[in-house]
């Protein structure tokens, strides 16, 4: 097994009073979390939350107010954290290589060109997710299933030890769902990889994370394990609607209350 | 489905030879040996047609001779008689130099806009070059605004002036909005538009004689070149074409757009000043000399995207190449097919390219 | 040979001379037949209008009010000689200020500046402005062309125009004369003038040497050069001389733009530049590659009065001198 090892050491992320400010709407208001080293941490909460721009927040995409550092108090670039966008582009005429090696260009020099080893660090990304035999089609040509996995391996390029997961699988059916997210927790495990996932589903979430945030209108209600986190009373409310949460399995399960006919 | 669950769930096995993934990779991204080869051919044979065909009947042997002389370590007699000799090295091989240079600087400019505004109609005229020389040109052949200065004659100066005043004037309009290609878009429309209507007003208040010089300077001519204009231009062509070259890479990083691009590591409204700035400064400085030459910046990249690929670093040199053989070819039509009369080159530019990029859609149908 | 349109112009000024000399209506119907068979008779070209002019200009006489006159500005009946005239084309404004109108002239366009009493205004013959135009409360409008569609904006107001575009060689110059002058109402005057211009110019191409030299008359720096199928063009080809834009000129449209290998190659005597291009003749001599021109080899490189060299009015003579002296100093040099 090849472990694309992460650039750096250090993969704990801080965030104090995080506030993201449009115009004159508080989109995200003074959120605090941590997250460790390995951890799978998720942000779930009803749409309009502010799960996105968190998550952007973080990678330095849109300007916000307080904290957001790494273990060693610097400010995260794109060698520390690697973005999985929602609906990532996919350019006409690309091919997978290419698009996989855009990875690596915060490694690059503004002037330089990709060297040796980071084509062969392509080569090692692309076997790793069992894109080796993709590597010539285009982008624009693959399913959505293979398209994500694509998109997997260019973050995975970019040798960052946080992984930025915005709603992965939205477009995804289940089985492909299923696989993305199984990979994901494959590489944190295996490449000591941290994830930051905004996450729809509550019950993948559940399964998945370590720990969830729960964020509503821009700040953060509970943050815990997901048993702590997903309790009926609380999702109902947050969700406004009534739900039910099940353990099924020894898994937490949550489901809309059945439909009354 | 049920297999990609499978893949990643069971050990994986390799599809094919370490090798042979390697392979493909280190191919991915190597030069495109075969494609620069070719367009370095096509230069060639553009560059040799064009200087045995002409309106004055040379000789075409004595033509070839004369050349190989001028090549070092190559002494053979040129059989041409003294006029011959003049009309070869000071009007043919000059229009020839320019119209491959011209072209080239068009070419690679626009695969250069279409990569930094990425939309494929962008054309290096976007930001309001066109407009800009168009006025600039008005005011020093009928105003007699002198900016002349070392090689750069009144027309050339003012023309050069003009574009690149357009060219920051829609940048500035678009304060802060590098990050946005629509915006900067838009506001080259807005200035272009200001200095189209200066252009003509300035032009009303002309003589006939002098509005017809205008007009015929604007319609783009190589026709009335010598080494002057290749001297100007070269210099531009050799550092911002360089320039461009080495920023290709960055205009394949936002092909995934803006905000994918940052969150790679990318700065998109840094590489949009640099590559704006260096095609701007070429298209200015070829628009200087040779007016204004419509469709090769436009078609010329598309081609080249059709023809071997949708990498601005194949682009952008390819069409260079492509450019610089396709005007010197059209040139040729220009000078001979109405001989002695002249067909401006624009005029053939379009006549010549459209049904060819016509073709090559319908051939290709591949989606640009 | 004549271009359709020049031959169109030139046969509606004879139709306004045949009417004008009966003075009556009828005749003007006739004037569309003549323009019909002289179209058809392309091939007998210059020689056949010339003959038909000289019985006409002999005829002049005194014409009768109410006139008709007849152009591409549409028919129109003037009650009496017009008495404010307003005249887009400088040729035009010449020609009334020569037939002795220029009293009936209210306002000229911007570049008719010749005669120094005109008066210029800054209406323009390129974009005219018909508000600016009718503010001058004309009688009679003559324009070179109708730009702006001006006729039709004229013709709403009911205001008589008059287009007489520009003549393609002398003796269709002749007619735009008459044409001019039997409109302003001085028939009289416009014969005298005529027959002296008539005489001028054959004076001044009597004494110019008859010789074959090879002519190329530049109209800019792109080339742009008069053949001598345009009057000025015209003048070179009456004195015997080769106009080396004539093999460019196909489609006989009078200004054919050449390739600068042709003309190094075509080898001229004489290179004629006027002095309204933003280059001097000394530009000219230092082209590269023209150093094998004979004409610039020997210097024969002549500047002449941009407005002369490009109108067709009574100066005319002043031209034909310039040239000739020209051409007499290359015959001394070669």
């Amino acid at each position: 097994m090849t472990v694309i090892a992460a650039a750096t050491g250090q993969a704990a992320l801080r965030c104090r009073s995080v506030a993201v400010v449009f115009g004159k709407s508080e989109v995200l208001h003074r959120i605090d979390f941590d997250l460790s080293e390995g951890e799978w941490l998720g942000i779930i909460g009803p749409n309009g939350a502010g799960k996105s721009t968190l998550l952007r927040a973080i990678a330095g995409l849109t300007h916000y107010e307080g904290t957001v550092a790494l273990h060693g108090g610097r400010v995260p670039s794109a060698t520390d954290v690697a973005l999985v966008p929602q609906s990532p582009i996919l350019p006409a005429g690309m091919t997978v290589t290419e698009y996989v090696m855009l990875g690596r260009t915060a490694h690059l020099g503004w002037l330089s060109r990709e060297s040796r080893s980071d084509r062969s660090l392509v080569g090692l990304v692309l076997r790793r997710l069992d894109l080796a035999s993709f590597a010539e089609r285009l982008v624009s040509e693959l399913s959505g299933g293979e398209a994500q996995r694509v998109v997997l391996a260019r973050a995975l390029a970019q040798q960052a030890p946080i992984l930025l997961l915005d709603e992965p699988t939205s477009a995804l059916d289940l089985g492909h769902q299923m696989a993305v997210l199984e990979l994901v927790d494959q590489l944190r495990q295996q490449d000591g990889l941290s994830v930051i996932a905004a996450m729809h589903d509550l019950t993948t979430a559940g399964r998945f994370a370590d720990r969830l945030v729960l964020v509503e209108q821009g700040t953060v209600v509970d943050c815990g394990t997901p048993a702590e986190v997903l309790r009926q009373d609380q999702l109902s409310e947050v969700f406004r609607t009534p739900l039910q949460v099940r353990v099924l399995d020894g898994e937490i399960v949550v489901l809309p209350s059945p439909r009354r006919i | 489905m049920d297999d990609q669950a499978q893949v990643v769930a069971q050990p994986r096995v390799s599809v094919g030879p370490i090798e042979l993934l390697d392979a493909v990779v280190d191919k991915t991204f190597r030069l495109p040996v075969l494609a620069l080869f070719g367009g370095v051919a096509a230069v060639l044979v553009a560059g040799v047609f064009s200087a045995t065909n002409g309106a004055a009947d040379l000789p075409v042997g004595g033509v070839l001779r004369a050349l190989l002389d001028r090549v070092p370590l190559i002494d053979i007699d040129s059989t041409l008689n003294s006029r011959q000799a003049g009309i070869l090295f000071q009007i043919r091989m000059p229009r020839l130099v320019l119209g491959l240079l011209v072209g080239g600087a068009l070419g690679m400019s626009g695969g250069a806009y279409q990569g930094v505004f990425r939309n494929p109609l962008a054309d290096p005229y976007l930001l309001g070059v066109s407009a800009g020389a168009g006025f600039g040109a008005v005011l020093a052949l009928g105003f007699g605004l002198d900016l002349g200065w070392g090689p750069f004659d009144a027309v050339t100066a003012a023309a050069f002036v003009g574009s690149i005043a357009a060219v920051a004037a829609s940048s500035l309009v678009a304060r802060g909005s590098w990050s946005s290609p629509a915006t900067l878009l838009l506001a080259g429309v807005a200035i272009a538009a200001l200095f189209s209507a200066s252009q003509t007003y300035a032009l009303q208040r002309l003589s006939e004689t002098r509005s017809r010089e205008v007009l015929s300077w604007l319609f783009g001519q190589l026709g009335t070149s010598g080494w002057e204009q290749v001297w100007i231009l070269g210099p531009y062509v050799v550092v911002c074409g360089a320039v461009l070259v080495v920023h290709a890479r960055h205009l394949d990083v936002l092909r995934v757009g803006d905000d994918e691009a940052r969150a790679l590591g990318l700065d998109p409204a840094r590489v949009r000043l640099v590559v704006i700035g260096a095609a701007s400064l070429l298209t200015a400085a070829a628009v200087s000399v040779s007016g204004l030459i419509a469709f090769v910046g436009l078609v010329v990249p598309h081609i080249v995207r059709l023809l071997v690929s949708h990498s601005y670093r194949v682009i952008v040199p390819m069409s260079a190449l492509v450019g610089a053989a396709f005007l010197a070819f059209v040139d040729v039509g220009s000078r001979t097919l109405v001989a002695p009369s002249e067909l401006p080159v624009g005029v053939i530019t379009a006549f010549v390219g459209a049904p060819f990029f016509g073709w090559v859609l319908w051939r290709g149908r591949a989606a640009l | 040979m004549l271009t359709k349109r020049s031959l169109f112009g030139l046969a509606l000024s004879l139709g306004v001379l045949a009417s004008a000399c009966s003075g009556s209506d009828d005749q003007t119907v006739d004037s569309s037949t003549t323009t019909n068979s002289t179209t058809t008779t392309q091939s007998e070209g210059v020689e056949e209008v010339s003959e038909t002019d000289v019985p006409a200009e002999a005829e002049l006489a005194n014409p009768d009010f109410p006139l008709t006159i007849d152009s591409a500005g549409g028919t129109w009946t003037l009650e009496s000689p017009p008495e404010r005239i307003v005249s887009l084309s400088p040729t035009a404004t010449e020609i009334l200020f020569a037939v002795g109108a220029g009293d009936q002239v209210v306002a000229v366009d911007t570049y008719s500046y010749y005669p120094a009493e005109a008066p210029v205004t800054d209406l323009s013959g390129f974009d005219p402005n018909v508000e600016a135009v009718v503010e001058f409360a004309p009688d009679l409008v003559v324009l070179a062309n109708d730009a702006n569609d001006l006729v039709a904006a004229l013709s709403a107001l009911d205001i008589p125009v008059l287009v007489s575009p520009a003549p393609a060689d002398i003796e269709g110059g002749y007619a735009t004369m008459a044409e001019i002058g039997i409109a302003a109402g001085r028939a009289d005057e416009t014969a005298e003038a005529i027959a002296d211009l008539r005489s001028e110019i054959d004076q001044a191409f009597a004494a110019a040497p008859d010789t074959s030299i090879r002519v190329y008359h530049e109209l800019d720096d792109t080339y742009f050069s008069a053949s001598s199928f345009g009057f000025i063009g015209a003048v070179y080809a009456a004195m015997g001389a080769v106009n080396i834009a004539d093999e460019a000129d196909t489609d006989q449209f009078g200004f054919p733009q050449l390739t600068e290998e042709y003309i190094v190659q075509a080898d001229p005597q004489l290179i004629v530049i006027t002095d309204q291009v933003s280059y001097t003749a000394e530009d000219v001599l230092a082209r590269p590659g023209w150093d094998g021109i004979d004409a610039v080899a020997k210097g024969n490189v002549v500047v002449v009065n941009a407005d002369i060299a490009s109108r067709w009015g009574p100066r005319l003579p002043q031209f034909i001198e310039a040239i000739a002296s020209a051409m007499s100093g290359v015959q001394v040099n070669s």
